[in-house]
């Protein structure tokens, strides 16, 4: 996957500056508000249950502050990524037990014509197993900023 | 019939999902020990969905990988054949439970 193909996923009203969001499924219910405000999901509940569900399978916290609920569901047309921030942080069972700053959430359709969804997966993790990349992102302010660290990671 | 029963089905597929993919995701270093818990889960929604439907949802599963799938268009995106559109008129509201009269999937209107 490029570096075009995979910031296409990104969105600059799929930004969220600062979360209100004290808890993990406070969390998950605000991004999800914020993607079905500007995807008009048709059902955002039942995405909102399979988010939940994911993280009862295991904790999408990957540690070092950073979380990346994910998961599939029929009821989204196409894949979508929300970036978040909080600067309180939340407590979200994360594999380091430290609270959670930043939230990458990734839904997807069952079926894509790329299958893009487990390779993009993959690069993101990899963008953020590096130190360097996580501490500018804790601090970028915009979306431009977000895609300009992401760059590094190509 | 009742709009649960579809909603019930598409969260049963989404888990079906969850659980098929997680291989992929261990070796992506995520944590899925909870998966006997999602098994349960799956269990206790399967109890919801009417025994008729949730034996048509397995068939279906076994043959198509996918039992139910989404209308795009007056589509079904399982054969790609064109829905009457008095069908789609009906099904649209996701309220009743609707098969493609071509594949025989259930269908979940997206638009």
């Amino acid at each position: 996957m490029d570096f075009q193909e995979f910031t296409s996923y990104f969105h600059p009203n799929l930004f969220i500056t600062e979360l209100k969001a004290e808890t993990k499924d406070e969390a998950l219910e605000e991004i999800v508000g914020v993607l079905s405000e500007h995807k008009g999901l048709k059902d955002k509940w039942l995405i909102l249950e399979m988010l939940k569900r994911r993280e009862n399978l295991g904790s999408t916290g990957i540690g070092h502050g950073i979380a990346i609920p994910h998961g599939r569901s029929l009821s989204i047309k196409e894949m979508f990524v929300a970036f978040a921030r909080s600067v309180d942080g939340i407590p979200y069972d994360s594999i380091d037990d430290e609270p959670v700053h930043l939230i990458f959430m990734i839904v997807a359709p069952p079926h894509e014509h790329n299958q893009n969804y487990l390779p993009f997966l993959g690069k993101l993790v990899e963008i953020l197993k590096e130190e360097g990349n996580r501490e500018q992102l804790a601090k970028c302010e915009n979306f431009d900023q977000l895609i300009d660290i992401l760059a590094g990671g190509f | 019939m009742d709009e649960k029963q579809l909603r019930c089905l598409v969260a049963l597929q989404d888990i079906d999902i969850m659980i098929q993919e997680t291989e992929g995701e261990q070796k992506l270093g995520f944590k899925t020990e909870g998966i006997n818990k999602l098994k349960a889960t799956r269990e206790e929604l399967t109890e919801k969905i009417e025994k008729p439907l949730f034996r048509r949802y397995e068939l279906l599963r076994q043959h198509y990988k996918r039992a139910v799938v989404p209308v795009q268009d007056n589509t079904c995106l399982g054969c790609f054949v064109k829905l009457p559109t008095s069908l789609t008129t009906r099904g649209k509201e996701n309220i009743e439970v609707y098969t493609c009269e071509n594949c025989g999937r259930i269908l979940y209107w997206l638009d």
